[in-house]
């Protein structure tokens, strides 16, 4: 039997609604599209539907307390939220350099790594100029003066 | 170098987003070796930074990157040209003498209050986002209404998430992100709001942002009240009429903690307003000639603060033209007045620069109001070109080339995109 | 034992103790929010009346003036902002003359200052962005504005300066007589006093019912006001009303304080007392009115909405004296003129006390001054270069729209902010129009250190309005 699979084509803004006509999982015909990029798209899609992901991991000893990294490759639509999970569970300390693997052949695909998408130095101590003097509280619950 | 500040340059960059990275650069290749970006924030790259998903670069890198990564390698660019780079400072003003140099007033948190001397300014400050005064929601004002851009801070730099329970007013593109941004982090998206019909954001985040976590994108839907004391409990959500405003016959409530904002981008022009520089009414960034330079001689500006760019690509494209023009400036060339001024016509919502001249080849960057397809952009009766599609959300960009500008007499030139008419075809 | 316990820190309940800090007396200010000022008071127009618009024979009639004359002194100690910028109430119409002329007569006759009638010239010449049709207006020179709540900061500091006790989060439970005096049990503690003073604005009903008064019902009467983008800074000078209807004063344009203007209010009976929504009908209202008078305001420069509720009492009056309860001493159904008349009211209740027994001995060490906040923005070059140079603090900058430096948001903090409210209350960072998306990162970023609490335990405005949670793996 004929099953038909819809999509939105994301190649322009144009958005062709595309129609995967496919039998047993074997695709026959993609309709809708006003060019090449649809097809490809639509079969894409049904065969092997792909998505990047970043995201952000804990970081301690930088500027910030969150480090961007990324999966340098596209890893399958279904795994997304797996991949998230278990991205989140890395801790890094820094110093870090864009481009470091944090976790290699991730998920189990070769040659895909979660890597960092920027450098952070190491500082120590805290560099935000804020004070942390704590205004002092009076019985009253209000600050004394600075 | 970075925290270096001398007393004069040849130019000064008010922003180090992608776009003063960019003019930085552009002024530097054409030989202006005193350049200085100064930046607001603690350190460089701007927005960039907060943009932790991939999809910056395709044009200039050749390359898919993550805001962070494309910011990264453009401030090492920038630092390997030895431009200075002062973060933490803020530009309280811009003081111009009767021989056109530029007392730039700063105000720094490692220098105190300075003031450096210049021969040319690149304005490249950026946008920032509507609010929620902007687009007037009635209801009660507690905590957990906040821009698309501020939840992304919060979560992408900071860490923190700005609540479990999400809807979000408006289809931008930092709205459909953020959607799927929170998702993973665990939060429940209960939909997307959207005013109009269409949604204002690519295909590709409606797809991957949205429908791939069964987001629900309503059209035509607002927000028609808000709900709760302390924290945000409720909206009130409504489809509009044809005259956009609520129906509230049929309205319902969706629960949520936190309302996300994601209704736009206006050019950041508080300083540019400030000096006098005249403004487009429609971009809400300066009026420019065909060398990016505002009405005041020798201040140009880029980037976002001039009109929202769609990629951060073509951001950096117009930065380097800018720098090497302000680069020219400061190195004593001036150019011929530009003696063309372009008007927007039928279906044009604007364009960008606002003249021309008919020295050299121009790059024109213009808006449509309303989707076409297919089209044609006719200039004057210079040139016709036939597209297959316009859309308001994609910017449209084409060249003029010289010898056609010399042929033209005029002094006022029209743009308008066109139906195409019976037997014309896209090639 | 306190000698007083003041319940509610709106501008009324700070503004009383304020005044009886002067005395060796013992305090307590008891207010349920996390900070004074954050009910009532926060969302008033912020308008010093001239005291024309009130009927003699009533009370606030004759506080409102009395009000508006103590202003100069309480500005001068307490260095909050405050401007006579006058007051013009316009006539659309030859038929409203008549009732300029009436309001001329009745303010002159309750000794309001400078009143004059302006013919459609001399009104064009002072205000040239007003409707062309307007034919008339009656100038009251002494009407002034002040942000309300930089109002209730102030006195509320300054009386805790003065050894005023004030418990915030802290709301009144339970009011039990006993001999000698009242015991007010609240949220956290029980606090006994000998006077009670009831300025709960609209729950003061509720209050008095505690200790076993019915005797007044407050009937709160919701106001939405729209203040606009700082582009408008300047549109009109002057304070400018309609002639006034039934139950309002009407619609208004104000320019407060810092210049940006505001229209509003809309007068809306509810029977919510917490009501503080902002509606479709009233921004309709609002626009609808105020465009016929300025035609350059449209609801497109709106950069926030809100929306607050006035005490109205049944008397439609002020309801100010003892009861038949010893000690008990109500300062309820405060609408407006209540602003202007605060100080008058604090001296009113400070002589009920005294005829009620209260023994007021001056206090030898009163500090009656109080130092401004800074206000960087406002200085000139060499002003700010000192200031720089004395702190570093002074050049870095946290709210962009309005430029506060972070110097001034610890001011704030050292001066009473807890919340990003506070912090806006007091520094104008968030008050811009990027209405806090920039800064308010950063004034967390500074609350979370100075108070050394976590981050995500910052609130916008006390109770349960909470900014963010923490991470899931955090």
């Amino acid at each position: 039997m004929i099953e038909i699979k819809k999509y939105i084509c994301i190649g322009c803004p144009v958005g062709c609604p595309l129609q995967l006509e496919h039998e047993k999982n074997r695709i026959k015909e993609v309709s809708g599209n006003e060019c090449n990029r649809g097809a490809k798209y639509a079969r894409q899609e049904f065969t092997d539907p792909r998505r990047s992901i970043s995201t952000t991991v804990l970081i301690s000893g930088a500027l910030r307390q969150r480090l961007p990294v990324k999966a340098s490759g596209a890893i399958h639509k279904d795994r997304i939220l797996e991949a998230a999970q278990k991205i989140h569970q890395i801790k890094v300390v820094a110093p870090v350099e864009i481009g470091q693997i944090l976790i290699k052949d991730f998920l189990g695909e070769k040659g895909i790594d979660v890597v960092a998408c920027r450098s952070m130095k190491r500082v120590t101590g805290t560099r935000t100029a804020c004070r942390t003097k704590k205004p002092g509280n009076s019985k009253s619950g209000r600050p004394k003066k600075r | 170098m970075l925290g270096r500040v001398e007393k004069k340059y040849g130019v000064v960059v008010v922003g180090g987003g992608p776009a003063g990275m960019g003019a930085a650069l552009g002024a530097r290749d054409f030989g202006e070796d005193k350049v200085l970006i100064l930046d607001r924030e603690p350190e460089a790259g701007g927005i960039l930074l907060q943009c932790i998903h991939s999809g910056f670069g395709m044009h200039y890198f050749r390359e898919e990157l993550t805001g962070p990564e494309y910011a990264e390698r453009f401030l090492q660019k920038v630092i390997d040209h030895d431009v200075d780079v002062l973060p933490g400072s803020y530009v309280s003003g811009v003081v111009i003498d009767s021989g056109g140099s530029k007392k730039v007033r700063i105000m720094s948190e490692s220098h105190g209050l300075i003031t450096v001397e210049t021969k040319a300014v690149v304005l490249a400050m950026g946008c920032r986002e509507r609010t929620r005064g902007a687009v007037r929601i009635p209801g009660t004002r507690p905590s957990g209404i906040l821009t698309a851009g501020l939840a992304q801070k919060f979560v992408n730099l900071k860490g923190y998430l700005p609540g479990k329970r999400i809807a979000i007013l408006g289809s931008g593109d930092i709205g459909l992100i953020m959607a799927r941004r929170l998702t993973l982090e665990g939060c429940r998206v209960e939909g997307v709001f959207e005013l109009m019909p269409y949604s204002n954001g690519l295909t590709r985040n409606v797809v991957q942002c949205l429908e791939d976590f069964d987001i629900p994108l309503h059209l035509s839907t607002t927000v028609a009240c808000i709900h709760g004391r302390d924290r945000i409990e409720k909206i009130t959500v409504a489809p509009v009429n044809a005259d956009l405003k609520p129906d509230m016959s049929r309205a319902w409530d969706v629960p949520c903690d936190t309302l996300l904002i994601s209704v736009g981008l206006i050019p950041e022009n508080e300083l540019t307003q400030n000096l006098g520089i005249g403004l487009d009414v429609v971009t809400g960034g300066p009026l420019v000639s065909s060398t990016l330079e505002t009405s005041m001689p020798g201040m140009f500006a880029c980037g976002n603060v001039l009109h929202v760019h769609d990629l951060v690509d073509y951001v950096t494209r117009e930065a380097l033209l800018a720098g090497r023009f302000a680069g020219e400036w400061s190195k004593g060339v001036r150019r011929p007045k530009d003696n063309i001024r372009l008007v927007p016509g039928d279906n044009v919502r604007y364009c960008v620069p606002h003249t021309l001249s008919p020295e050299r080849e121009h790059t024109i960057h213009l808006r449509c109001k309303t989707a076409m397809k297919p089209c044609k952009i006719r200039v004057g009766s210079l040139m016709e070109k036939k597209l297959r599609f316009v859309f308001p959300a994609e910017m449209i960009m084409f060249k003029i080339k010289p010898d056609l500008l010399d042929k033209f007499h005029g002094d006022t030139l029209r743009i308008d995109i066109l139906p195409l008419e019976k037997g014309e075809k896209v090639d | 034992m306190y000698d007083i316990a003041v319940i509610g820190g709106g501008v009324i309940g700070c503004a009383i103790a304020r005044e009886l800090s002067r005395y060796r007396l013992s305090v307590v200010i008891v207010e349920k929010y996390e900070e004074v000022g954050f009910g009532t008071t926060k969302t008033n127009s912020g308008i010093i009346h001239a005291g024309h618009h009130s009927p003699p024979d009533t009370l606030k009639g004759k506080l409102v003036v009395r009000g508006n004359k103590l202003y100069d002194r309480l500005c001068k100690d307490l260095n909050f902002g405050f401007r006579r910028i006058g007051e013009l109430v316009v006539a659309r119409s030859e038929s409203e003359v008549p009732e300029l002329e009436r309001l001329k007569k009745q303010g002159e006759a309750k000794g309001v200052p400078g009143l004059e009638i302006w013919d459609r010239e001399h009104l064009r010449n002072a205000e040239p962005n007003l409707s062309n049709t307007l034919v008339a207006a009656l100038h009251a020179p002494s009407a002034g504005v002040i942000n309300p709540y930089e109002l209730a900061n102030a006195l509320s500091e300054n009386a805790v300066d003065n050894g005023v006790d004030l418990k915030v989060n802290c709301a009144v439970e339970k009011i039990a007589v006993e001999k000698g005096f009242l015991a007010v049990h609240t949220s956290t503690e029980t606090i006994k006093a000998r006077f009670v003073i009831n300025c709960a604005g609209v729950y003061a009903d509720k209050i008095a019912e505690m200790a076993g008064l019915r005797d007044f019902t407050i009937h709160p009467r919701k106001g939405e006001e729209y203040m606009l983008d700082k582009r408008l800074k300047g549109l009109v000078q002057r304070l400018i009303f309609p002639i006034p209807e039934k139950n309002t004063k009407g619609i208004l344009i104000i320019p407060t304080f810092d210049g940006t203007i505001m229209v509003g209010p809309t007068a809306q009976d509810t029977a919510d007392r917490e009501d503080a929504s902002t509606t479709y009908e009233g921004s309709e209202h609002v626009f609808g009115f105020v465009s016929k008078i300025c035609p350059s305001i449209t609801e497109r420069d709106t950069i926030t909405e809100f929306a607050g509720l006035r005490a109205v009492s049944n008397t439609n009056d002020f309801i100010i004296g003892p009861t038949r309860i010893k000690g008990f001493i109500n300062a309820a159904g405060i609408q407006s003129p209540g602003l202007t008349s605060a100080p008058a009211i604090a001296l009113f209740v400070r002589d009920i006390l005294k005829s009620e027994g209260l023994v007021l001995k001056k206090k030898e060490n009163f500090k009656p001054h109080l130092p401004g906040p800074p206000r960087f923005a406002s200085l000139n070059d060499e002003q700010q270069r000192r200031l720089v140079e004395k702190d570093r603090m002074f050049a870095k900058v946290v709210c962009r729209c309005e430029l506060v430096t972070e110097a001034e948001i610890h001011s704030a903090v050292d001066h009473g902010a807890r919340t990003l409210d506070g912090i806006k209350f007091r520094s104008r960072a968030g008050m811009g129009r990027c209405q806090g998306g920039f800064c308010a990162p950063r004034c967390m970023d500074i609350l979370s250190k100075r108070l050394d609490k976590p981050f995500q335990e910052i609130t916008k405005r006390g109770g349960d309005s909470w900014v963010v949670r923490k991470m899931m793996d955090d």
